[in-house]
């Protein structure tokens, strides 16, 4: 305390008296002296009686035990899923497949593959907020450029979340991938799409853009399904008679474990 | 049994007791000012803040009677200027990194199984010096003089935007005495953050592997990592600043040659990583608080780690989205709104994390948990609004709007602030012995929950109209007079149920009903001595084999160990397969 109060005088004198900096400086030096004695060369100690009284542990619940399983509880967590590069390759094809309906687009209205690009790349460009069809139907390197890494980082965030999501809903990959999953994305983009890019929502066409995400969608949802699932740590910490393939049904063997301790409290 | 602790640490209160009751005080008090106890520093730090939240509650009050009619004059232009001046600077660097460090000092050890912080003097010096600090920055209310010889306090903004702090605009010492008191406070929070990494890294007890650390620690150690990058700008700059002010320099003199834009470059590369300085240990707290009255273990705890880790990372590089408005260029300007949008990322994870912990639990709805709830719910909005702001043209239109300011206040006090609460009502009884009423409890929380969402859920729309921040009044055909109106009363309902949350603190230090050691039933260490701890924490060094130790002494038949996925866990799964 007494060397913090010695440096808060010095500073302090700067706005009073040079006569409490010096003050400073003479307590400074001496909490310092004395900080130095305490701790140089041995750190000074004082032993003190410990009280070695056990403090009761006790807890208001009764026994644990395991949630009685049913086929549908949340207790089992997914023991196998798909490798995080799986939605990183799923999102890098599905970019790459949307951008040809993009493209065609580009192509059919306004004569050249380059305005959607252009288009995508205008939301970073203040510059380019009032640009003509005639300048984004044009070759612009920084258009390509920053159109690349907005639709790639895209591609692989939306990817990367195919990948966690797919496993969610196993029974139509395709319909959840492909026409779910664009037509959610269009709707949220639809209300957000002003605020992200003006411009952008000026000049897009909603009905190619839900052509382009339906694109993306399917081939990502196509190449995340292809690939094999690895099984997860959770998987590990299954009883050894069912990772060996010995004991199939473990939910079966789970309701016979809950009989046993029925009535128990079940929280954990 | 004897063991040896730095020497100020003695506990005797039978001596004390048989002495006079002047000299007790006495004792007491020398106790208190000469002690190395991280307990004691804690609760010290948490003190100090608590007076000083009720200051600068006090100044936002009265800002607040000011603007709830238009053209009133309540309080001159100048003490308006001082009043938002000093209620940020005390908000941010004397309640807010106090009370947190405070929370961290008290519990650090004790949740680690250590007896004490690793350097317990460095540690009450930083206490000190940032007290210091503070009474230095209200010390200028007496000795100081301010913009235009006008007031006398610090009256350029808590961010304190070149040229306004040029000696030109700014004669006499009011900025000084703003620049002085943050360079000391800076030194404590250095001392306390590097305090807080060295404990965590070398002092854990056996078998507490960062794999089980406490989340609370875990985020706190991100904290104090940010503490050490954050910081340092910050004070090159009020060191710059003084230069200009004493030296003649001119770093920030734009006339001369020097950037008032580089002043805000410093300022808010401490800035930014301040807010998650601020609002990590909150999380913290909401990591130990959800699973408990949720009575589930923490849902997804490496990944809460890594997005705490992540946002830590983060958080360094969207300083300038408090800069849109200088005209940066469009490519910074694309980098700051990816990296502001990409923070969301780790931050939903924790807030999914909260919520899945919450699912199927048997959920506890004691004052603690229900200012934890409102935290989550609150903490979204206001990352929603900050998700909204960080989008580059939005702030070019609400840029210094008191959107703004209803923004970071949904973090601060929607966050921050809620979570604090449900902080004091959980470690309240460790800290004292005692319990807090639950009934004034429920009473704070709901009054304080109205307050808050009539303040600053309404504060959106004026800002939205266009009023500005710092505005001093308004004419009355602006349209914001009923806002406002609606704001300032809600001010009222919070100050009232802060008042309250202070009588039950009061009240319950002498008549609230004992706690005992455990009174959660919780799973951490700290919860392992009794309430309050004697100064050396544990007789024994405790030894942990998972994350929730108290877990597996209460429940030897099905402890924690046999569920955490980790190194163990598989070695014990391969020789089982063998």
């Amino acid at each position: 305390m007494v060397l913090a109060l010695g440096v808060a005088l010095l500073l302090t004198g700067m706005v009073t008296s040079i006569v409490v900096s010096i003050l400073g400086v003479l307590l400074t030096f001496l909490a310092s002296v004395g900080w130095f004695r305490q701790v140089l060369p041995d750190e000074a100690h004082q032993p003190v009686e410990v009280h070695a009284e056990p403090v009761p542990v006790f807890t208001s619940r009764r026994l644990a035990a395991k949630l009685p399983e049913d086929v549908t509880s949340r207790k089992i967590i997914p023991v196998e899923t798909f490798r995080i590069t799986t939605g990183i390759r799923g999102g890098l094809a599905g970019g790459v497949a949307m951008a040809a309906p993009a493209a065609l687009y580009g192509w059919v209205k306004y004569h050249s593959i380059w305005y959607a690009v252009n288009l995508l790349a205008a939301g970073g460009f203040v510059s380019w907020i009032g640009a003509s069809n005639a300048f984004l139907s044009e070759f612009h390197l920084r258009g390509l450029l920053a159109a690349l890494v907005i639709h790639g980082l895209t591609s692989l965030l939306v990817g990367l979340l195919y990948g966690a999501m797919l496993p969610m809903f196993p029974r139509y990959p395709i319909v959840t991938a492909g026409v779910m999953a664009p037509l959610l994305l269009t709707g949220i983009l639809h209300s957000a799409i002003d605020v992200i890019s003006p411009i952008l929502n000026q000049r897009i066409d909603w009905f190619w853009f839900v052509v382009s995400q339906i694109a993306f969608g399917l081939v990502c949802g196509f190449v995340v399904n292809l690939q094999a699932k690895v099984r997860t740590p959770q998987f590990q910490a299954l009883p050894f008679s069912i990772r060996a393939g010995i004991h199939s049904d473990i939910h079966d063997r789970l309701h016979d474990e809950a009989a046993d301790t029925n009535g128990e409290d079940t929280s954990r | 049994m004897a063991t040896h602790i730095p020497f100020d640490q003695v506990h005797a209160p039978e001596e004390i007791g048989d002495k006079t009751q002047r000299k007790l005080w006495l004792e007491v008090l020398h106790e208190w000012v000469t002690t190395v106890d991280h307990k004691k520093i804690g609760m010290m730090y948490i003190g100090y803040a608590l007076v000083f939240l009720l200051v600068a509650g006090v100044e936002a009050l009265l800002m607040r009677i000011q603007l709830a009619v238009p053209n009133n004059s309540f309080v001159s232009p100048e003490v308006f200027n001082g009043l938002f001046t000093m209620h940020g600077t005390t908000m941010v660097f004397f309640v807010g990194m106090p009370i947190l460090f405070g929370f961290g000092n008290y519990l650090i050890p004790l949740m680690i199984g250590a007896r004490d912080m690793a350097f317990p003097r460095l540690n009450a010096f930083s206490f000190w010096i940032s007290a210091f600090g503070g009474i230095l920055l209200y010390y200028s209310y007496i000795g100081g003089s301010g913009l235009y010889g006008a007031g006398s306090a610090p009256d350029v903004g808590w961010f304190a935007y070149a040229p306004l702090t040029a000696k030109v605009f700014s004669p006499g010492h009011s900025t000084d005495y703003w620049t002085l008191s943050l360079l000391l406070t800076g030194i404590g929070t250095i001392g306390t953050a590097l305090n807080i990494v060295a404990t965590i890294i070398s002092m854990r007890c056996p078998g507490m592997k960062m794999s089980r650390l406490p989340l609370l620690p875990w985020l706190y150690l991100v904290t104090s990592g940010l503490t050490f990058v954050a910081v340092g700008p910050l004070t090159a700059a009020q060191i710059m600043l003084m230069l200009d002010r004493y030296l003649g320099s001119h770093f920030f003199d734009t006339q001369a040659g020097g950037s008032a834009v580089l002043w805000m470059h410093f300022f808010w590369i401490f800035g930014h990583p301040e807010v998650y300085i601020l609002v990590l240990p909150a999380f913290a707290f909401a990591n130990e608080i959800i699973p408990v009255f949720s009575r589930k273990a923490i849902f997804g705890y490496p990944a809460m780690v890594a997005a705490s880790v992540g946002i830590g990372f983060v958080s360094l590089s969207v300083w300038a989205h408090h800069m849109f408005t200088v005209g940066l260029g469009a490519a910074e300007n694309t980098f700051f709104v990816l990296a502001t949008m990409a923070i969301a990322v780790p931050t939903g994870i924790k807030i999914f994390n909260w919520l899945a912990t919450l699912w199927g639990g048997k959920i506890q709805f004691t004052s603690s948990m229900m200012f934890a709830i409102a935290f989550l719910f609150q903490f979204l909005i206001a990352g929603l609004t900050g998700i909204m702001l960080s989008v580059a043209p939005f702030d070019w239109q609400l840029g210094n709007s008191y959107f703004v300011v209803a923004h970071f206040h949904y973090v601060l006090v929607g966050a921050i602030l809620f979570m604090l609460f449900s902080a004091f009502y959980y470690w309240y009884p460790k800290m004292t012995g005692r319990m807090l009423s639950e009934k004034l409890g429920k009473w704070h929380f709901w009054l304080f929950l109205i307050g808050f969402h009539l303040t600053f859920d309404f504060m959106h729309i004026p800002g939205l109209l266009g009023m500005p921040r710092r505005i001093y009044t308004y004419e009355a055909d602006r349209g914001w007079m009923i806002w406002n109106m609606i704001i300032s009363s809600g001010a009222v309902v919070q100050a009232v149920a802060t008042l309250l949350f202070v009588y039950n603190m009061v009240w319950s230090y002498f008549k609230g009903p004992e706690a005992g050691p455990d009174p959660w039933d919780a799973w951490t260490l700290e919860w392992s001595t009794p309430s309050p701890p004697p100064s050396y924490n544990f007789a024994e060094t405790p030894e942990v084999s998972s994350r929730r130790p108290l877990w597996d002494l209460k429940h030897p038949d099905d402890p924690d160990t046999d569920y955490e996925i980790g190194p163990s866990h598989r070695k014990r799964a391969k020789e089982e397969s063998a």
